[in-house]
């Protein structure tokens, strides 16, 4: 990331001062690789060797525990209870598909998700852009200053966040309150819990992904924006027809990051009420809330071991459909 | 090793040449407290404790489970007594303390006739192991702001103040007669009688006898939380108080909370003896304006931690020396007057160390005194199993009710359908 806050954008404002040659991605940059060079040169076996350390943690980190507790999922099991543990096949998997508890955690999450991650994008695309823009003074401070809120432990955010929220004497509440409207209690309501929660993702998020989106923006080729120039588009019009349809491929990249994230929302929920039921109606219970519930307060491990399994499902579900949506939507490739 | 004996004595011996040894040490909130710490380091320059604090929930419902799943525990754990029911099904989970001896060559055995029996009961397993030694009780009494009721008209002496409610309607009856005072611009702004209606719940369940477990002599223990009369009544209790509005709707242990503490929302705290320290740090402005009263319906409990040794624990014998050391009457008697936890070892509630110690910032109320009356008239409440599950779920139902979702009926039927899923039963 280091590489990306460090560039600068070419100084003086006219666009013909611009180096003609193509900004040049850093090496460093995960995010659009211009070109693969070195370990496609090299012996073919070198390449076993180098991503050795990957799949070797991911043997013993990753596939391990999904295949355990796939296996558990399929008994009444009680890690502490050694050895004696309870067959009970599908049942956990029945009980799941008609437990209300386990719906109502569906949708407040899909609403989470849905309220934190489109006003995100449209944040972090605008931060971007003023970012890009030659005319702002300090860029690498401003880019600096965008990931602080990511770096930030969720536990210290979600502190805040509860005290801005808070319903008495919450500063948010204060804000409403000057402009004649009643306090709100966001923690027991169901649409303004889901709120606090998107709000907090979003400041968390918004600058990382404003980043992602810078990269991407300083590697497309000048050419492309004094051609549209020439043609007579405004700003905004360079904006809408070149800018963001050569962002299509990292928009897709956020958006199926960000789903996979937004669909396992954990610390803000657990933090912001205290308690892993998600409220007293269930309010802002998430996915995986309700699975931690299952398994370290409930004492249900086998049952929460089949909630994963289903937001497995789940995730490969949404994150297919936003694949397929992202890529009808931005129409052709022009690759 | 230190002679554990001559330190009971209170001789301060010069440390032998012994192995250093780091004692990693599993808490949350104050259990372990930093001045105790700092003496220990004193007489035992060879031990270095570190010390991980977390949040309850992670400690016991998590961390202790993959510490004892995987076998590489902490030497020293804390349990809290709402999960003291789930932990004393595997004792298999911990050192049984009465195989164990310190450097003095005392086990568990020896020194169980210094505790409480019925806090006692909460470290044993139910194969009779005893996997944990007691720290403070949780005493339960009634913290209210002297200032405030003197502006509602209400006595503010603290023995007049206990004789305006001996019963939990009499409590109700002097919310309500606080609230009359209460200006209807401070109403609507939130100001209420007391922080939370709700932690009357707790607080009465907690003066009966069986909660929502029956000992019949299992690992877990018989369910009767349904039909239990003493669940009801606690229910019953809150729902009026609720409905009577003597509560603020600020819940314990939230910013609101802190903040409605300095700014006397509410006049009155259900105070276990362990909030007193915590309400001096949340609250110093208010020094000198709190006093402290006798609950309704008197006694009552909340909260209170066993220390353990995991089975896993490396360092077990260095370990059982610092719990023996830590939880002894002189220590716990030092820990009380610094920091209010009130002791486990009722020797003490007669030494005059305690029975005369009056704390300046609760309006010198004679402290000791007033919790140790309390605590005496309890009896031992058999914690099961699930017990922080249950509660968590009829805590959720006054939530409901006290935010208008449900009504008290309605929330006390799907408290008993959402426990059908978690108990199974």
């Amino acid at each position: 990331m280091s590489a990306v806050v460090e560039s600068k954008p070419s100084k003086g404002g006219g666009v013909s001062k611009r180096p003609l040659t193509p900004w040049k991605a850093p090496k460093q940059s995960t995010v659009k690789p211009r070109k693969v060079n070195g370990i496609g040169s090299l012996n073919g076996n070198w390449a076993y060797l180098f991503t050795a350390p990957f799949f070797v943690m991911f043997l013993i980190f990753g596939l391990a525990p999904i295949i355990y507790s796939t296996y558990i999922a399929f008994f009444n099991w009680d890690p502490l209870a050694m050895g004696d543990q309870q067959f009970n096949g599908l049942e956990n998997f029945q009980n799941l598909l008609t437990d209300s508890r386990f719906w109502i955690a569906l949708g407040n999450t899909l609403d989470i998700w849905a309220m934190s991650t489109f006003p995100q994008m449209v944040i972090s695309i605008g931060l971007a852009a003023i970012l890009r823009s030659k005319f702002l003074k300090g860029a690498t401070f401003w880019r600096t200053i965008l990931l602080v809120p990511n770096i930030t432990s969720v536990i210290a955010i979600a502190i805040v966040f509860g005290q801005l929220f808070g319903r008495d004497f919450g500063m948010v509440n204060m804000v409403l309150g000057w402009f004649g409207i009643p306090h709100v209690d966001f923690i027991e309501g169901t649409t303004s819990s889901h709120i606090a929660i998107a709000t907090m993702i979003t400041w968390r998020w918004a600058g990382y992904n404003a980043l992602i989106f810078l990269a991407s923006m300083l590697a497309i080729p000048d050419e492309l924006y004094e051609s549209a120039q020439l043609d007579g588009a405004s700003a905004w019009q360079q904006f809408i027809y070149v800018t963001l349809p050569q962002l299509k491929n990292t928009i897709t990249f956020v958006l199926i990051v960000g789903t996979i994230g937004g669909l396992q929302v954990f610390a803000e929920p657990l933090t912001l009420g205290g308690s892993m039921d998600g409220g007293s109606s269930r309010q802002f219970s998430t996915l995986t809330l309700f699975l931690y519930e299952q398994a370290f307060v409930n004492n249900k491990w086998g049952y929460a071991a089949a909630v994963g399994i289903l937001i497995t499902v789940i995730v490969l579900i949404v994150s297919l459909i936003n694949f397929f949506i992202t890529r009808r939507l931005a129409g052709e490739d022009t690759k | 090793m230190v002679g554990v004996g001559a330190l009971a004595l209170g001789v301060v011996q010069p440390a032998r040449a012994a192995d250093p040894v780091t004692l990693t040490i599993w808490t949350f909130g104050d259990v372990i407290e930093p001045i105790m710490v700092k003496d220990y380091k004193a007489l035992h320059p060879e031990v270095t404790l570190q010390i991980k604090k977390s949040d309850l929930d992670p400690l016991n419902g998590t961390n202790m489970v993959t510490a004892c799943t995987a076998g590489n525990g902490p030497d020293i754990a804390a349990v809290e007594v709402s999960y003291s029911g789930y932990w004393r099904s595997y004792p298999r989970c911990f050192t049984d303390l009465r195989t164990i001896k310190n450097s003095a060559g005392k086990s568990a055995k020896d020194i169980q006739g210094d505790y409480l029996p019925w806090r006692w009961a909460q470290g044993v397993g139910y194969d009779d192991s005893v996997i944990g030694i007691p720290t403070d009780v949780g005493g339960l009494e009634v913290a209210y702001r002297t200032d405030l009721f003197k502006k509602a008209g209400l006595p503010t002496d603290r023995a007049k103040v206990s004789a305006l409610w001996p019963t939990w309607d009499k409590f109700i009856a002097t919310g309500q007669k606080y609230m009359k005072s209460v200006s209807k611009a401070d109403q609507k702004a939130g100001v209420g009688f007391m922080d939370s209606a709700g932690t009357i719940y707790s607080a009465v369940l907690n003066q009966g006898t069986t909660k929502y477990y029956q000992n019949d002599g299992t690992d877990s223990g018989k369910l009767v939380y349904a039909t239990n009369p003493q669940v009801k009544k606690a229910w019953d209790t809150t729902i009026k108080a609720l409905n009577a509005g003597i509560g603020t709707r600020i819940s314990q242990f939230t910013a609101d909370w802190n903040v409605g503490m300095t700014k006397g929302t509410f006049a009155a705290i259900l105070a276990p003896a362990w909030m007193m320290d915590y309400i001096k740090s949340q609250a110093p402005d208010t020094a000198g304006k709190w006093d402290i009263a006798s609950m309704p319906g008197g006694g009552g409990n909340q909260g209170g931690t066993q220390l353990t040794i995991p089975a896993s624990a490396k360092n077990k014998a260095a370990a059982w020396d610092f719990i023996t050391w830590y939880l002894a009457p002189e220590q716990q008697l030092k820990v009380f007057k610094t920091y209010g936890l009130f002791p486990s070892t009722p020797a003490l509630y007669k030494d005059p160390a305690l029975t005369e110690y009056k704390d300046p910032f609760f309006n010198n109320a004679p402290v000791g005194q007033i919790y140790s009356s309390g605590i005496l008239k309890l009896k031992p409440i058999f914690e099961g199993k699930l017990n922080r599950a249950i509660d968590q779920a009829f805590g959720a139902g006054l939530g409901r009710v006290a935010s208008k979702k449900q009504t008290a009926d309605k929330a006390w039927q799907q408290v008993l359908t959402d426990l059908k899923k978690v108990t199974g039963q």
